[in-house]
């Protein structure tokens, strides 16, 4: 524990101020990601949760400033990466840190690797691009690579090429890419909701266990909660865009305060509980053209939602030590009147 | 357990088997199509006597005979001789060199050209490929056949006919081509395995060049080959027409050009019979080697 107490007083790996990222559509700009701010501290798992369509990619994609072009783009915030602004880097010196000291995992593991290279090429390539290294060196290291990510027999698997290849296995080359050059920061994009249970739990473990040996940190983008307590460190819960919770993970299980939360967490299917039906919650996301202008982005869709929550934006603010919440109900300042203007 | 430490070496003995590329694929696939085979051996021994013609006759391609203007086919002119007494073998081999050149060089430039701009535009995207597109469409509107008098009107007798002919064909035609590798890039780059490449450190240029262009590979070549049949038959109706290879270079199009004569139309078919024939066939042999490509490339068809 009191590691722990010390690892969270270091300076943050990652800062991120204000992001907002908009999408294009039909001419006018739609935010997507909306007055988020985090820190991300060395060595340290945090974990993103919310529903489909909630901004989670689009947010990892804003840091690694691969959005797509022309369609999507930051439009103000800060991104401070081990006290470089990603923000304001060119496309060349952004490409010298990607791959390098932040690299990410993407979600399906099936497209995710080119069709005509083999896997051994597509792994030297990484190498390539960051260090100077011989092809036979390359070779070397991209099959002690893959035998780190726990592929048998990796100096065959380094000839074949994808097609041959399990999604399990695919998605442990991706892991084995994304770690090449031992990154400080790796964004694993629900790496395991295209696997099959089994699968998922393995690379969840080697996941850990590489995190563990290369000192990373690493955000965790994920829809499934289980993921979450067995994984991460923090833990932010974003909702149309925007955070509306954020604390260490035991308090986000055992002590929930957004109403978000408590119904995710009760969404969730016990083993041991007699109900009849699963409980969810009523409604939909609202999509990006009509999200509500003013007011709680989930008010349509709470129960405990009060007159103002349709007017009175709510803000981060922490309600105890490490543990904020977005909600009207954890306001302590309550300055109603006057806001609303 | 013996079993098994039976049967692995047997397993070993043989050679390591490679695991076979989507390009290995293909070339299997395509080696089992007769008709492309074929095809390819045709064509093959094609470029071979043409482009060995001065080893296979010594007889002079372009000195007029007057002594034996239109014979017939015989042991010494196997293909007899034209209007001008020139034997029409020599001329047929030394055309075919002309015409597999143009025809080659153009779809070179083309498929360059067309590559280059198409997969610069679909890549970047936004203004850069409206851009592109836009000048694309204009060349696209150019009218071919005047703007090919024009120029050969201008350049008359000033720079070698034959490369102002296969620049001007290859600035006309990319247009087509940089609209279809556009649009494969268009939908190629949307896999996920381009954000990967991006986000281990490839600038745009290797994107381009080592992840997207092999994956469209397959469909440049089937269109190389059907543009490399269109600039067979371009040249050897400009030639027929008189605005394409100078006159005095033999090409498969300059040779038809006789048959304008109701004469030779009607009663010295070998002077205007090979020439036609060799068209035809290279270009319907190009056409099933094209077929062949596509096939091979793709994964749905099973043969």
């Amino acid at each position: 524990m009191s590691e722990k107490k010390l690892l969270l007083k270091e300076a943050p790996l990652l800062e991120v101020k204000n992001l907002e990222t908009a999408f294009d559509i039909d001419g006018t700009y739609y935010n997507a990601v909306d007055q988020v701010s985090f820190t991300v501290k060395p060595r340290q798992i945090v974990g993103v949760v919310g529903e489909s369509g909630c901004g989670k990619s689009v947010m990892s994609l804003s840091i690694m400033q691969l959005l797509p072009k022309g369609v999507g783009k930051v439009t103000s915030g800060e991104i401070t990466f081990d006290g470089l602004n990603l923000e304001k880097m060119s496309e060349g010196q952004i490409n010298k840190i990607r791959g390098k000291d932040i690299s990410m995992i993407f979600q399906e593991p099936m497209t995710s690797l080119n069709p005509v290279f083999t896997i051994g090429y597509q792994l030297m390539e990484v190498l390539f691009n960051h260090l100077k290294i011989s092809k036979r060196e390359a070779r070397q290291k991209a099959i002690a690579l893959l035998k780190s990510v726990g592929i048998s027999r990796p100096e065959k698997i380094v000839d074949e090429y994808p097609h041959q290849l399990s999604g399990g296995m695919r998605q442990r080359v991706m892991i084995a890419i994304a770690i090449a050059c031992q990154p400080k920061l790796l964004i694993a994009d629900e790496p395991t909701t295209a696997l099959d249970v089994t699968v998922q739990a393995q690379i969840l473990e080697l996941l850990k266990d590489i995190q563990e040996v290369n000192d990373m940190s690493v955000i965790l983008i994920t829809h499934d909660l289980g993921v979450v307590a067995e994984m991460c460190d923090e833990v932010m819960v974003m909702y149309a865009g925007r955070i509306v919770e954020r604390t260490d993970v035991d308090t986000l299980f055992y002590n929930p305060k957004h109403p978000y939360t408590t119904l995710l967490l009760g969404a969730i299917p016990k083993m041991d509980d007699e109900e009849e039906r699963l409980s969810s919650i009523q409604g939909i996301v609202p999509s990006l053209t009509n999200m509500p202008v003013t007011g709680c982005r989930f008010a349509n869709r709470c129960p405990k939602a009060m007159p103002e929550c349709f007017t009175i934006t709510p803000e981060l603010r922490e309600t105890d030590p490490g543990h904020e919440a977005a909600c009207l109900l954890y306001e302590t300042s309550k300055p109603r009147e006057g806001v609303n203007k | 357990m013996e079993i098994v430490t039976q049967k692995n070496p047997k397993r070993n003995a043989g050679p390591p088997k490679k695991s076979l590329s989507p390009w290995a694929m293909a070339r299997r696939k395509f080696a089992k199509n007769k008709l492309a085979m074929t095809s390819l051996f045709f064509l093959v021994i094609v470029g071979i006597l043409s482009f060995l013609a001065p080893y296979i006759t010594t007889a002079d391609v372009s000195r007029i005979n007057i002594g034996q203007m239109g014979l017939e086919p015989s042991k010494e002119h196997w293909l007899g001789t034209d209007k001008a007494g020139r034997d029409v073998f020599t001329r047929l081999l030394y055309g075919g060199r002309i015409s597999l050149l143009v025809g080659l060089s153009c779809t070179f430039f083309v498929i360059f050209l067309g590559t280059l701009i198409g997969s610069i535009a679909g890549y970047f995207g936004g203004a850069v490929d409206n851009l592109l597109m836009r000048f694309t469409d204009l060349i696209l509107n150019f009218p071919f056949l005047v703007i090919v008098i024009v120029i050969n009107a201008i350049l008359f007798g000033r720079v070698s006919g034959l490369w102002v002919l296969i620049a001007v064909i290859s600035f006309l035609y990319w247009g087509g081509i940089a609209r279809i590798v556009r649009s494969k890039i268009l939908s190629e780059k949307e896999n996920e395995y381009i954000t990967a490449a991006i986000s281990i450190g490839c600038t745009p240029a290797k994107v381009i060049i080592k992840h997207l262009l092999p994956n469209v590979l397959s469909t440049i070549i089937v269109q190389a080959t059907i543009t490399f049949a269109t600039m067979i038959v371009i040249e050897s109706a400009l030639s027929y027409l008189g605005f394409g290879v100078p006159q005095e270079t033999p090409s498969w199009g300059n040779m038809l050009n006789s048959a304008n004569e109701p004469d030779v139309l009607q009663f010295k078919y070998w002077i205007w019979m090979p020439p036609a024939l060799m068209i035809t066939i290279t270009i319907l042999s190009i056409n099933f080697i094209g077929e062949g490509l596509k096939d091979a490339f793709n994964p749905k068809s099973r043969r």
